[in-house]
């Protein structure tokens, strides 16, 4: 079971690392964020406390999961794809069960994603970020952890889908909220009331939170509940994925 | 002999439409069984519940004396499935596909690189093997997709159209390998097809039509049924032939390019016969036995595909049965 796992879980990976080119420009959309915003604003943008963190360096660890939320969420088109082109079948009527399959998937949503994010958090002292090292590698397994419920989130959408147009759209849809209402731009403690209670039932809030604690020491929560609601919601996309992937029709 | 699957009463309904409308027959170990008909006609959605992507509406199929229902995953592991359209992954290479399949299946690590050189070795396809599969054409990448459905080395093995869109080349040597599969390892094969001279590779073919089995017997047997052949004659005097044939017996014939044609029973003593009698001059003459295509219209009144080659003896074959 863990070998077909493993063996699912690798044909995603060589494929991905095949595919440079996608590779290269999953990192454009970070930096541009980080030039337009980081640069753009840093002289705007004065963040109330402490005064020794500029912009650029808060905005990093929001961006990481910026990463990790595009990535993982358009990974799950894979399986809009691999129904188009016939490959689902032969995965389903082999004796692996569902389960496996979405795992696989999941982990390997989630891995791709984390190199991105990884690769990103690398690059990102060449625009002038300024964070811990080992801040950042504490930070990998949470945001793998990230990947997964969003890639199982992307599952939910990808099982109902028939096109991928329809993907596209619906899942633009669901991220750009994910993403504005996370405090990957903003402070929590600063924001005003209404925002904060959005924020607050985002799942991507507490990862950005643990992101930012761990990189440049800056959290609105305690680590711990922040590593809490990203485990309960992988566990909780996870299920909902297995349950659409099993009623999907090929 | 055992039977490998069987099936009793399997219906399915997508909401009001009726795909499947209570068929029932029985495959034996080792046998090569048909199904054929029209597209449209239940074929596929058959052959997804016989390995268990679909779920019936009513009545039941076991494989292997297993329930597609109830043991899907038992059912799994003794199938191999090569569907209509490739389910290969265009970005692994050969080999990858092949790998990712034996441990899906469960084959032994130690046998995995020796069976999958094998399968590519029985599809011509062992100096393809490290090559990405979106560069093989269309014949290489159904041969690969049956070297996938050898590699775990299925009890049955189903086949959904699989030489649909092949050039004939591909066509026949498919064939020589599906039947060495029997040969070699008394794998029971289950396949579906609109292509009558495929059909006639089968032990068994199952008529099916609108849901419903219309008829079940050796290709030989289904033949039989239509009775009589077609007699094709060339002559520089075609009414004067139509003439003759009419009145003396009684036989309706039209006019094709050159001569005419018509439709008799033992069409070789019918030839001696009309040569041995007062006639105008014969250019030429051939008999044609009946093919599946005129099986299939005798049985539901329609061609199983747009008229081609075929459609000459279909015409008259229509003519036939209008006038009784």
């Amino acid at each position: 079971m863990l070998e077909v796992i493993y063996a699912l879980w690798r044909r995603d990976m060589v494929k991905f690392l095949r595919d440079r080119r996608s590779l290269v420009t999953s990192l454009v959309r970070p930096f541009l964020w980080l030039l337009a915003f980081g640069f753009g604003l840093r002289a705007a943008v004065r963040l109330p406390g402490a005064g020794n963190v500029d912009y650029v360096s808060f905005l990093v660890p929001g961006l990481a999961a910026m990463t990790v939320l595009f990535s993982s969420m358009f990974a799950a088109i894979s399986i809009v794809w691999e129904r188009e082109f016939g490959f689902l079948k032969e995965l389903l009527v082999a004796p692996i069960p569902r389960g496996a399959i979405v795992t696989a998937k999941l982990c390997a949503g989630s891995a791709t994603a984390t190199v991105e994010a990884g690769l990103m958090l690398a690059l990102s002292p060449l625009a002038g970020a300024r964070f811990s090292p080992l801040g950042a590698i504490a930070a990998l397994p949470l945001l793998a952890l990230f990947g997964m419920s969003i890639n199982a989130l992307g599952i939910v959408v990808a099982a109902r889908m028939k096109s991928f147009e329809g993907f596209g759209s619906v899942v633009n849809f669901v991220i750009q909220p994910i993403f504005f209402l996370s405090g990957a731009l903003y402070q929590f403690d600063t924001a005003p009331r209404a925002l904060r209670a959005v924020v607050l039932v985002n799942p991507m809030s507490y990862v950005v939170d643990a992101v930012r604690g761990l990189l440049i020491g800056r959290h609105s929560f305690p680590i711990v509940l922040d590593v809490a609601v990203a485990l309960v919601a992988a566990l909780a996309f996870g299920t909902f994925a297995v349950r659409a992937f099993n009623k999907m029709e090929v | 002999m055992n039977a490998a699957i069987e099936v009793e009463e399997l219906a399915k309904k997508y909401g009001e439409v009726e795909a499947v409308r209570g068929i029932g027959f029985s495959v034996g170990a080792g046998e090569i069984f048909g199904f054929l008909g029209p597209n449209g006609a239940g074929k596929t959605t058959t052959i997804k519940i016989l390995c268990t992507l679909l779920q019936p509406s009513s009545g039941r199929a076991r494989l292997a004396g297993l329930d597609v229902a109830t043991s899907p995953d038992a059912v799994r592991r003794r199938i191999g499935v090569i569907f209509q359209d490739p389910a290969l992954d265009d970005r692994l290479t050969a080999e990858e596909n092949l790998m990712l399949h034996a441990v899906a299946y469960r084959v032994p690590r130690a046998e995995r690189a020796g069976r999958i050189a094998d399968a590519l070795r029985f599809v011509d396809l062992h100096d393809r093997g490290r090559d990405l599969t979106r560069t093989f054409s269309g014949g290489m990448k159904r041969r690969l997709e049956i070297a996938r459905g050898l590699i775990h080395r299925p009890e049955i093995l189903f086949l959904d159209e699989p030489t649909t869109g092949l050039d004939p080349q591909t066509r026949a040597r498919t064939w020589e390998v599906l039947r060495a599969l029997r040969r070699d390892f008394g794998t029971t094969l289950f396949l579906t097809t609109h292509y009558m001279d495929e059909a006639e590779n089968c032990d068994r073919i199952a008529v099916i039509d609108h849901g419903k089995i219309v008829a079940l017997d050796t290709p030989a047997a289904l033949k039989q049924r239509v009775g009589k052949d077609l007699v094709t004659a060339r002559s520089d005097d075609p009414a004067a032939l139509a003439r003759l044939l009419t009145e003396k017996y009684g036989i309706t014939s039209t006019p094709v390019d050159g001569g005419l044609s018509f439709l008799v029973e033992g069409g070789d003593a019918f030839i001696v016969k009309l040569l041995t009698t007062d006639r105008p001059a014969l250019g030429g003459i051939s008999v044609r036995r009946p093919t599946l295509d005129d099986v299939f219209l005798s049985l539901t009144g329609r061609q199983i595909r747009d008229e081609g080659a075929e459609g000459q003896f279909a015409r008259l074959r229509a003519i036939a049965r209008r006038r009784g």
